[in-house]
């Protein structure tokens, strides 16, 4: 049992996207997100689509994996639709800049359905262009995730962040939590539903009642999570302990050599998805 | 040398020490076991040996390093690796590489060195070509040997083990076992901490704790022979005759076992109880992402069914699908596996006043099989119902999780006890709800005087553990599903859990333990199922 988290597990590979430079993929990623919320209509959002495609191509990642991150999401990309896609005519249209570009007929306002409340064809249109977007930005993540070890993720994150460990910012012990946080999310959440069955079998209730009712039912599973929490980080903490964990003086069994192809790769993919997104 | 001399300490706020006047050396190369009941303070002594902790009073040392001197302290855990008990909660990294890694690593060492240190700890404990698996995907033993391996990369003399395996069943015992003799073999000092007798077999020397002193140390025949010398130190309890135990014992338990909440038609046949039924039982996980949904939506029809055919005196719901609820999803094991199937055509039949044991590999399925005995799980295909024909409902069967002192919440063990049967609305006066906490605590040999207003936090293991099978009873099941009941109890702790099954069976309660310890359990029971491929064999 794992708790669903919008980004996936590394499914080990050889492909390009594989090797590249963990840095370096997370410098395109950046700048595809920033392409990805700087473009201003449909062709650059197409382009985007297009390098995405381009980049799962490569990448030999099962399709069912990609998709499988959506689940979580399904919810926010319904509504994004409808909020566009619905209206009551009554209000203003507001500004739909992305119509022009596909349609060069006047689209009628509202269809109506209800009384003042139907469908908007222009807002359908934009509620289609959010939705692609926010599909975007998810699956290139859990592309990024799918594709790079956690730890080569963390060694990248903190290799980026070194800069800051000048001004004191502990970049060692933040790339460990983030490390320990990713191990004990899954454990906890484990945890929490064992806890759950078994209050439940004690004839406990947690779905019935009025809100001070519902939260009061879920003391019997919060005191025993927090009991064991702290056991869990008593232990972990003597067992870090044990092997000399300081956050200070590390070295790193995984060093990323940043090869030229990296650099030549990441470099030009980065440059292209800032001037998309500058220029469209 | 690792060097205990004089030791004592005491935690913060506790009037006890936790250990008293202790001297022992380990040397390298030398096995030592390390016996000792619960509470007798062995997880203190693990860490004071590197320094967790430190002594109150002597020193605890190594090749000459006090623990005490920070200076040192680096060497002195870099010589003496402790592992603990929980594989779950030392394993910090993502990768088994990562995790080997991550003692050289805050060495300081060279990568080369790194390289070398690790490639030797994964060949050493047969782990080589897991270096990129997520440890979460190993089994216990495996992590276990993951966190020996991560130990044994930083290069240490001893190697200080708190009962490594008492959380592993068989297979991961053995393994286990295997890797530290094997250690023992490479010329390791070996500090074994159990509360197993069988280990001691293995050990140059065997070191005895009670109530925090150092009370044996010898050969492993000199204690093994001696069965005076073991019971005296609590390693050991003589089988007691049940006939022999106080008859009110019986009188109260019984009492304490008539199902109130048993529909009404059971009740009127006078105490005679239809038996539990499982009929071509199916279960898998995972597949679609609604499965969740469907779950709880079935679960809701049954407790319809129950409702109207207890005529209303059944008040319990037993919260829906608790996982979907909280967002979670079964998730196979490996990516990609859509669907796992745990159980198939599962036939079972448990008569009140039977005792079956049920067997199985981690990961066979047999909490699966305890959750929908007990209701709270649906069967994808078939059905759990009694003879009588009613469905399955949570009341009439009892069931005591794993560790099951982890779910305990309340301010009181009055409290605590309390719980179950008022969720059932059994308690409709403070009377009532006194003698049936008192029936309860009784019924585990706790005295109602001594713990009824005690907070269940300030109790020991063993007393948590009996309240918290007290909590269950309360409710008054007709059968009572106990899952690996004595994991982590000490010998008087075991004794405990058999006679009070025993005691359940002769008050014509229908009993089913889980759990891997065959030998301890086939012989007092009177069926033994392996559950093994998703169905179940008669052993
Ligand atoms: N953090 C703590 N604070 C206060 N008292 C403690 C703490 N940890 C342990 N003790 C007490 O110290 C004594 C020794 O405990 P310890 O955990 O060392 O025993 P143990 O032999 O390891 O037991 P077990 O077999 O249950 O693991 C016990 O009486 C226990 O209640
Ligand atoms: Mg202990």
């Amino acid at each position: 049992m794992a708790l669903v988290v919008p980004f996936g597990q590394y499914v080990p590979g050889t492909s390009i996207v594989h090797r590249l430079d963990a840095r370096m993929k997370l410098l395109v990623t950046a700048a595809y997100v920033f392409a990805l919320f700087a473009v201003t209509g449909w062709v650059g959002l197409l382009l985007c689509t297009a390098l995405f495609v381009g980049a799962y191509l490569l990448s030999k990642v099962p399709l069912r994996l990609v998709l499988r991150g959506m689940k979580p999401i399904l919810i926010l990309l319904v509504f994004t639709f409808l909020a566009n896609a619905l209206t009551f005519s009554a209000l203003p249209l507001g500004e739909a800049p992305l119509v022009e570009e596909v349609t060069s007929y006047p689209l009628p306002e509202s269809i109506a359905l209800l009384g003042s409340f139907g469908i908007k064809p222009p807002g359908v249109l934009r509620g289609l262009y959010f939705v692609l977007r926010i599909v975007l930005l998810v699956s290139l993540t859990s592309l990024l995730t799918y594709t790079t070890p956690i730890v080569s993720l963390t060694d990248g994150l903190i290799s980026l962040m070194r800069p800051l460990a000048r001004f004191k910012v502990p970049t060692e012990d933040i790339a460990t939590m983030f490390s320990i946080a990713l191990r004990f999310i899954p454990i906890t959440a484990e945890e929490a539903e064992k806890i759950m069955v078994a209050q439940s079998a004690r004839g406990a209730v947690f779905d019935k009642g009025g809100p001070i009712k519902r939260a009061k039912a879920w003391v019997p599973v919060m005191i025993p999570l927090f009991v064991s929490l702290f056991r869990r980080a008593d232990e972990l903490a003597c067992a870090m302990e044990t092997r000399c964990y300081t956050g200070q003086g590390r070295t790193h069994l995984r060093v990323i050599e940043m090869g030229e192809i990296d650099l030549a790769i990441g470099g030009l993919s980065a440059l292209v998805l800032i001037l998309l997104g500058l220029l469209l | 040398m690792l060097s205990f001399a004089q030791v004592s300490y005491r935690y913060h706020g506790v009037t006890d020490p936790a250990l008293t006047d202790v001297t022992f050396t380990v040397a390298p190369g030398e096995h030592v076991v390390l016996l000792g009941s619960n509470g007798s303070g062995k997880s203190t002594l693990a860490r004071l040996a590197n320094g967790l902790l430190l002594p109150e009073e002597g020193t605890v040392s190594v090749e000459g390093m006090s623990t005490s001197d920070r200076a040192t302290i680096r060497t002195v855990r870099s010589q003496v690796g402790v592992i603990a008990q929980d594989p779950d909660n030392q394993i910090v990294s993502t990768t088994v590489l990562d995790e080997i890694a991550f003692g050289p690593e805050n060495l300081g060492l060279e990568r080369d060195e790194i390289i070398t240190r690790t490639t030797s700890a994964l060949e050493w404990l047969g782990l080589t070509g897991y270096e990129e698996r997520d440890p979460s995907t190993l089994s216990g033993g495996e992590k276990q040997r993951l966190i020996i391996a991560s130990i044994l990369a930083m290069n240490p003399t001893y190697l200080v083990l708190d009962e490594p395996t008492s959380m592993l069943d068989g297979a991961g015992r053995a393994e286990v076992r295997n890797a530290i003799n094997s250690l023992h073999a490479g010329g390791h000092g070996i500090l074994h901490i159990t509360h197993e007798l069988s280990f001691a077999r293995d050990a140059d020397r065997v070191l005895v704790l009670q109530g925090g002193r150092l009370v044996f140390g010898g050969t492993p025949a000199e204690l093994l022979n001696n069965e005076e010398l073991l019971v005296s130190f609590g390693l050991k309890v003589l089988p007691q005759r049940v006939s022999a135990l106080p008859h009110t014992i019986n009188d109260r338990l019984l009492a304490a076992l008539r199902p109130v909440t048993a529909p009404k038609r059971w009740r009127e046949r006078g105490g005679v109880f239809p038996s539990l039924y499982l009929n071509n039982v199916s279960f898998s996980y995972g597949g679609s992402a609604t499965a969740g949904g469907a779950g709880k939506k079935r679960r809701k029809k049954s407790g319809g069914v129950a409702e109207s055919e207890l005529g209303g005196d059944f008040r319990g719901d037993f919260g829906g699908d608790v996982a979907g609820e909280l967002g979670f999803e079964f998730e196979p094991g490996a990516a990609g596996a859509a669907e796992r199937v745990v159980l198939k055509g599962v036939n079972l039949n448990i008569a009140p006043g039977s005792y079956t044991l049920i067997t199985g590999n981690s990961g066979s399925g047999k909490s699966t099989l305890l959750r929908i005995l007990a209701g709270l799980l649906e069967p994808t295909s078939g059905t759990a119902t009694f003879s009588s024909g009613d469905k399955v409902f949570p009341s009439a069967v009892g069931i005591v999780f794993q560790h099951p002192e982890s779910q305990l919440f309340a301010q009181t063990v009055e409290d605590e006890i309390a719980f179950g049967p008022d969720n059932l609305g059994l308690l409709p006066s403070r009377d009532v709800r006194g003698t049936v906490v008192r029936e309860a605590l009784d019924a585990v040999g706790l005295d109602p005087r001594v713990f009824f207003h005690r907070s269940p936090f300030s109790l020991s293991g063993g007393e948590m553990r009996r309240v918290a099978i007290a909590s269950i009873l309360a409710m008054r099941p007709t059968f009572l599903l106990l899952d690996e009941p004595t994991a982590g109890l000490d010998a008087a702790g075991r004794a405990f859990i058999h006679t009070f099954i025993e005691q359940l069976v002769q008050a014509t309660a229908g009993v089913v333990v889980v759990s891997h310890d065959v030998a301890e359990f086939s012989q007092r029971a009177q069926a033994h199922l392996l559950l093994k491929d998703g169905q179940l064999w008669r052993l």
